[in-house]
């Protein structure tokens, strides 16, 4: 009795110490020092100094890092964390009304993909850290929570990982997204396929394969509202829910009516019990618009050649050539052995428009730093970012196509590691 | 004499305690001011609503469900429709948790035909089906609308969590020391052998469902009312039964005060141990939990009974040293 006992105290001891010793990951800051570079225009003799400056630029963020959300918050931290270190190896962010340069410091949660969490640590943040904005984690759920959160408490937000447009429709201010959402998928799509392949081999005739989720319903509608436009026929609309195992019938119903592309948003689950029975049924799209399921790297493990030929609208790809991606990849492959993730970028690309923002603002007041965000007109690992009256961003679209094991960055052309693929051959002759 | 005394005093020292901390519990909002506390507290009554509601019909009944997500999610569901389409908060937080009860009588009927292992894995599936149901029905998010941002306060809200978990503690009390409390512990114990003294197995777990269902129901409604977007889906989330039976097994099952420390400890360590170490709480946490499991299979409330049990044996070792002819050493 009294061995278990002393055993249980030492874990306990064990516990208790390794949590008092452990923070929350801050990123490494180096002290707050005076602008070099910045003009020093002499001070009439009646102007007053300015105020100290703090120690840190406070930016919280609550991630996924854990749950079913999990693989996402692992690509979005990165990213953040880069571009954190990187501003402040340079002496951090030039603020006018302190007239110094201020680190960054950025105080990441895990919010387990639980969003009673996520808003628990919003709090936390905006409580004990008073931070000038919050960066969100990834999925339209989380950010749903997390955005009223910043709304409530009058902070800025930047989130990536959500196309979901609805969030974008409920009147929010705070709320700023550089990432492509579902008006622009729903309209590249058939702009890029118009572009690209000459008229009489497009593939005309549509299926959707609708999952019964908002963003599913969401896109589902602007595809078909998109296609009369563009000169396309929508010949089968069939519904699934979420978690789906049987899908033979809508794709026998495809194939009957000769549907030549396909466009959806599975989950990686469905996606691939989808794409598995498509190849077993004998129907091969000549294209399919895949968002989602295609993302995750293990597609092309997963599928082998059933998985080629595929393509997604990611919001973001290591091939494209702006300022600032080399540098991100070589980083990333230092630590993880590959390019920098599809997410990475995005979430990179937030923490610059913030700190682009902050300078601008000369102060960190968070309704200014909000302003000078609404006014962001800058190049970013993502390319030119510029945001909308509902806080969508004005963004690169690119189109990625799965070849031969790869994430292929296809369009646009100037960016494009390799040619689209077009049209698709039969799953049989791969 | 002297015992009857003692036990007067400790009943005026326990009824000090609690008025003591009724008065600290209800003045927080007025002493502190930040955000992330006050929102910590609701989560705690919150959790202790939803804990001491599973374990009217898990601890007392003896009946463990595992399907318990489904009254809160329905409490959740039903109160955050009538309430954003602009009907008066309590009414709809009643329908609620009228909805959670009507189910509970639905399922409950053909459930007690099921016992013991069957019976949990026949609610699970039963709520996994409303899960999967709702997800396919009511697939968009719920936000708050942002003129209710704009007014949102946590107050109110901290103060209906409160009530809520005072109103489902004092229930369960009055439950359990009742005639009907007595014959739900009977069932437990041998459901046959209270049936052959005229105990109605039956009813007596009807009853319980019952009640479970409505403070269940009552807190979905407090969370539809607390959160700001969520998918309706979600209080349906088996996580919502499992953290439940946790903080109950945690705290100690068939008791009053077992929920109320299990959910203080459940909500407030884990957060402590997310805000510290982030990636590796959850393995701390679970490492914690296997050790309460472990050492107090009684939950933590075992914890002071065993103090007490050391103490008085330490006072009767004293005792009996007292009485003991001293060793002069002549």
């Amino acid at each position: 009795m009294r061995a278990r006992l002393m055993t249980m105290m030492v874990i306990v001891l064990l516990v208790s110490t390794l949590v008092t010793n452990c923070t929350p990951t801050p990123t490494q800051a180096p002290t707050p020092t005076k602008e070099a570079a910045a003009p020093t225009e002499e001070a009439a003799p009646t102007e007053a100094p300015p105020p100290p400056a703090p120690e840190f630029i406070e930016v919280g963020a609550s991630i996924p890092l854990t749950g079913k959300y999990g693989a996402l918050g692992a690509m979005v931290k990165p990213g953040y964390e880069y571009a954190v270190q990187d501003i402040n190896d340079k002496g951090g962010v030039y603020v006018k009304e302190y007239d110094a340069q201020i680190p960054i410091r950025l105080t990441i949660y895990d919010d387990e993909s639980d969003p009673t969490k996520a808003v628990s640590k919003l709090e936390t943040l905006y409580s004990e850290q008073n931070v000038v904005a919050y960066l969100g984690g990834a999925a339209s759920d989380m950010h749903a929570a997390t955005a009223a959160i910043a709304e409530k408490n009058k902070v800025p937000y930047l989130g990536i990982a959500f196309a979901l447009y609805a969030i974008h429709q409920q009147g929010y201010q705070y709320l700023f997204s550089p990432f492509p959402k579902s008006p622009a998928q729903a309209r590249d799509v058939f702009e890029i396929l118009n572009a690209e392949i000459p008229e009489g081999e497009r593939p005309t005739k549509v299926a959707i394969f609708q999952e019964t989720t908002d963003w599913g319903i969401e896109l589902a509608g602007l595809w078909k509202e998109n296609a009369a436009q563009y000169g396309y026929e929508v010949v089968v609309h069939e519904q699934y829910a979420p978690r789906s195992e049987d899908f033979s019938d809508m794709i026998l119903k495809a194939k009957q009516a000769g549907a030549e592309m396909l466009l959806a948003v599975p989950n990686p689950p469905d996606g691939i019990a989808m794409f598995k029975q498509m190849s077993e049924l004998g129907w091969t799209p000549k294209f399919s618009l895949i968002i989602r399921a295609p993302e995750n790297i293990t597609w092309g493990e997963t599928m082998g050649t059933v998985g080629d030929y595929v393509t997604i609208f990611p919001g973001w790809h290591h091939g494209e050539k702006f300022p600032g991606v080399e540098e991100l990849n070589a980083k990333y492959q230092a630590e993880f052995g590959r390019p920098a993730d599809l997410l990475t970028g995005p979430a990179y690309a937030c923490v610059q428009i913030l700190a682009d923002a902050i300078e601008r603002a000369g102060t960190l007041d968070r309704d200014a730093i909000r302003d000078a965000i609404a006014a962001t007109d800058m190049t970013t690992v993502v390319g030119p970012v510029t945001f909308n009256a509902d806080g969508t961003g004005n963004v690169l679209n690119p189109l990625i196509q799965w070849q031969n094991g790869q994430q292929e960055l296809v369009w646009p052309k100037d960016h494009a590691t390799a040619d689209l693929l077009y049209p698709a051959p039969p799953f049989e002759e791969r | 004499m002297q015992k009857k005394g003692s036990q007067v005093s400790k009943k005026i020292a326990i009824s000090i305690t609690i008025v003591l901390i009724l008065i600290a519990t209800a003045a927080l909002p007025l002493v502190v001011k930040k955000d992330s506390t006050i929102n910590l507290a609701i989560l705690v009554f919150l959790y202790v609503t939803l804990s001491s509601s599973w374990n009217i019909l898990g601890g007392y009944a003896g009946q463990t469900n595992l399907g318990h997500a489904a009254f809160f999610g329905l409490g959740a569901l039903t109160t955050r429709l009538l309430w954003l389409s602009g009907r008066p908060f309590i009414l709809s937080l009643l329908a609620g948790a009228c909805v959670a009860v009507g189910f509970a009588l639905l399922i409950g009927i053909p459930a007690f035909k099921l016992r013991g292992v069957y019976f949990s894995i026949g609610t699970l599936a039963l709520a996994q089906i409303l899960y999967i149901t709702v997800g396919n029905v009511f697939p968009m998010i719920t936000s708050l609308p942002t003129q209710a941002l704009i007014t949102y306060q946590l107050v109110p809200r901290y103060y209906l969590a409160l009530v809520l978990a005072l109103l489902t503690i004092g229930t369960a009390y009055l439950l359990v020391n009742s005639r009907l409390g007595l014959g739900m512990m009977a069932v437990r114990e041998e459901e046959d052998a209270a049936e052959s003294l005229g105990v109605s197995a039956l009813q007596h777990k009807l009853l319980a469902l019952s009640a479970s269902a409505f403070f269940a129901g009552l807190a979905g409604g407090a969370f539809a009312y607390y959160h700001v977007g969520y998918y309706p889906q979600f209080p349906f989330t088996p996580v919502w039964t499992f953290d439940a039976v946790m903080i109950a097994y945690i705290g100690g099952t068939g008791t009053i005060v077992g929920p109320i420390i299990g959910g203080i400890f459940y909500v407030v360590v884990k957060e402590l141990l997310a805000l510290k170490l982030v990636e590796l709480h959850l393995i701390v946490f679970g490492v914690l939990f296997i050790l309460a499991v472990l050492f107090l299979p009684g939950g933590l409330v075992e914890v002071w009974s065993k103090i007490q049990t050391a103490f008085a044996r330490r006072a009767r070792g004293q005792e009996a040293q007292a009485a003991l002819p001293r060793d002069t050493g002549i």
